[in-house]
């Protein structure tokens, strides 16, 4: 059951690729492997922070008001990771600030709540975020690495090519929906094998 | 009704929670990151005058997506000395590239007299031209700015 609740998220209820969840900061944070990783790091943190309060909670909150609570509780962590990250780590702030108000509209985060979190004990809660951090982070990055070695001629910021060989379509809002298309065409076909 | 007062009470007392605690860690971090910011902007001063001659004007534009808040050196002899963004807002991966060096050195040895515009005399980022001519207008303005002999 714990190990299910950790292993779940990453490729068979993976929240990109299969639930099909927090499509809009995926697609607009995926030009480049750096900034997925960021966005992926920083999701985690609010994702793990949120499913083990929600948890902890979910015997005194009241059903009807469930939702205002979780939004509460995900916002408060989010401005605390803002707060953390400018106080302590200001050169990683200047790279992700911009995406970290992003996670409050991340619907993983507010679906994991709801789905998982509130229905489970803590731990499970815990495990639960973490394998779906990382099936997030897996989904990101392989589409940010595509993305930014096809539109950009380089991985991690190191120049691998010409930039003017590059396609920059790939680093555009377009070439988001061909990249998530191939890969969820890829792992579909994937799936289908092994059953 | 008795339901929705106890609702209300209990949604209350989860945002005096919230509240608290952010209120408690804004406490602990906004000295540092005031101290953070006034040490960028140290720097940038720095960075814009390398023969430490000049001026240092800071000056904040309209991007893509809000404010872009940058600094300018101006050297004696009214030239750009170098460009800083300290702050902005732009879409990552696109307007957000007008922080790198090769975008803002074009800008150096530009003065009153250049025109600073996109496709003439500075060449826009990719997909971003609304920010690249954002940067434009800011170092305009420092330029305008600019008063001689006024350390």
């Amino acid at each position: 059951m714990l190990w299910k609740s950790f292993n779940q998220g990453i490729i068979k209820e993976n929240p990109v690729l299969r639930l099909m969840i927090g499509l809009c900061p995926t697609l607009a944070v995926s030009n480049s492997a750096t900034n997925a990783l960021g966005m992926s790091v920083a999701v985690a943190f609010v994702l793990i922070c949120s499913n083990w309060v929600v948890a902890l909670i979910r015997k005194i909150t009241p059903d009807e008001i469930r939702i205002p609570i979780f939004i509460i509780v995900i916002s408060t962590f989010v401005t605390i990771s803002d707060y953390v990250m400018q106080a302590y780590y200001p050169d990683l702030y200047a790279q992700l600030g911009v995406f970290v108000p992003l996670i409050v509209v991340n619907c993983i985060i507010l679906g994991r709540a709801e789905a998982f979190a509130y229905r489970n004990p803590a731990l499970n809660s815990v495990l639960d975020g973490v394998g779906m951090s990382l099936g997030f982070a897996l989904a990101l990055v392989s589409i940010g690495v595509v993305r930014e070695i096809l539109g950009a001629g380089s991985l991690f910021g190191v120049q691998l090519f010409p930039p003017a060989a590059a396609a920059t379509i790939m680093v555009l809002p377009p070439g988001a929906f061909i990249t998530i298309a191939c890969l969820m065409a890829a792992l579909n076909k994937y799936e289908n094998k092994v059953q | 009704m008795a339901k929705i007062f106890k609702m209300g009470s209990i949604l209350a007392v989860f945002c005096v929670l919230a509240a608290g605690s952010l209120a408690y860690v804004y406490m602990l971090t906004q000295p540092r990151i005031n101290a953070n910011a006034g040490l960028a902007l140290e720097q940038a001063r720095k960075e814009v005058l390398p023969g430490g001659q000049g001026q240092a004007i800071p000056v904040t534009v309209t991007g893509y997506h809000g404010p872009i808040s940058m600094m300018v050196g101006i050297d004696n002899g009214g030239k750009v000395s170098g460009v800083k963004i300290i702050s902005q807002k732009e879409t990552a991966g696109l307007g957000a590239d007008i922080v790198k060096p090769k975008f803002l050195k074009q800008f150096i040895g530009k003065d009153a007299k250049s025109k600073l515009e996109v496709k003439q005399d500075i060449d826009a980022i990719t997909g971003a031209s609304i920010s690249s001519r954002a940067v434009c207008q800011g170092v305009k303005d420092a330029l305008e700015k600019f008063q001689p002999g006024n350390n």
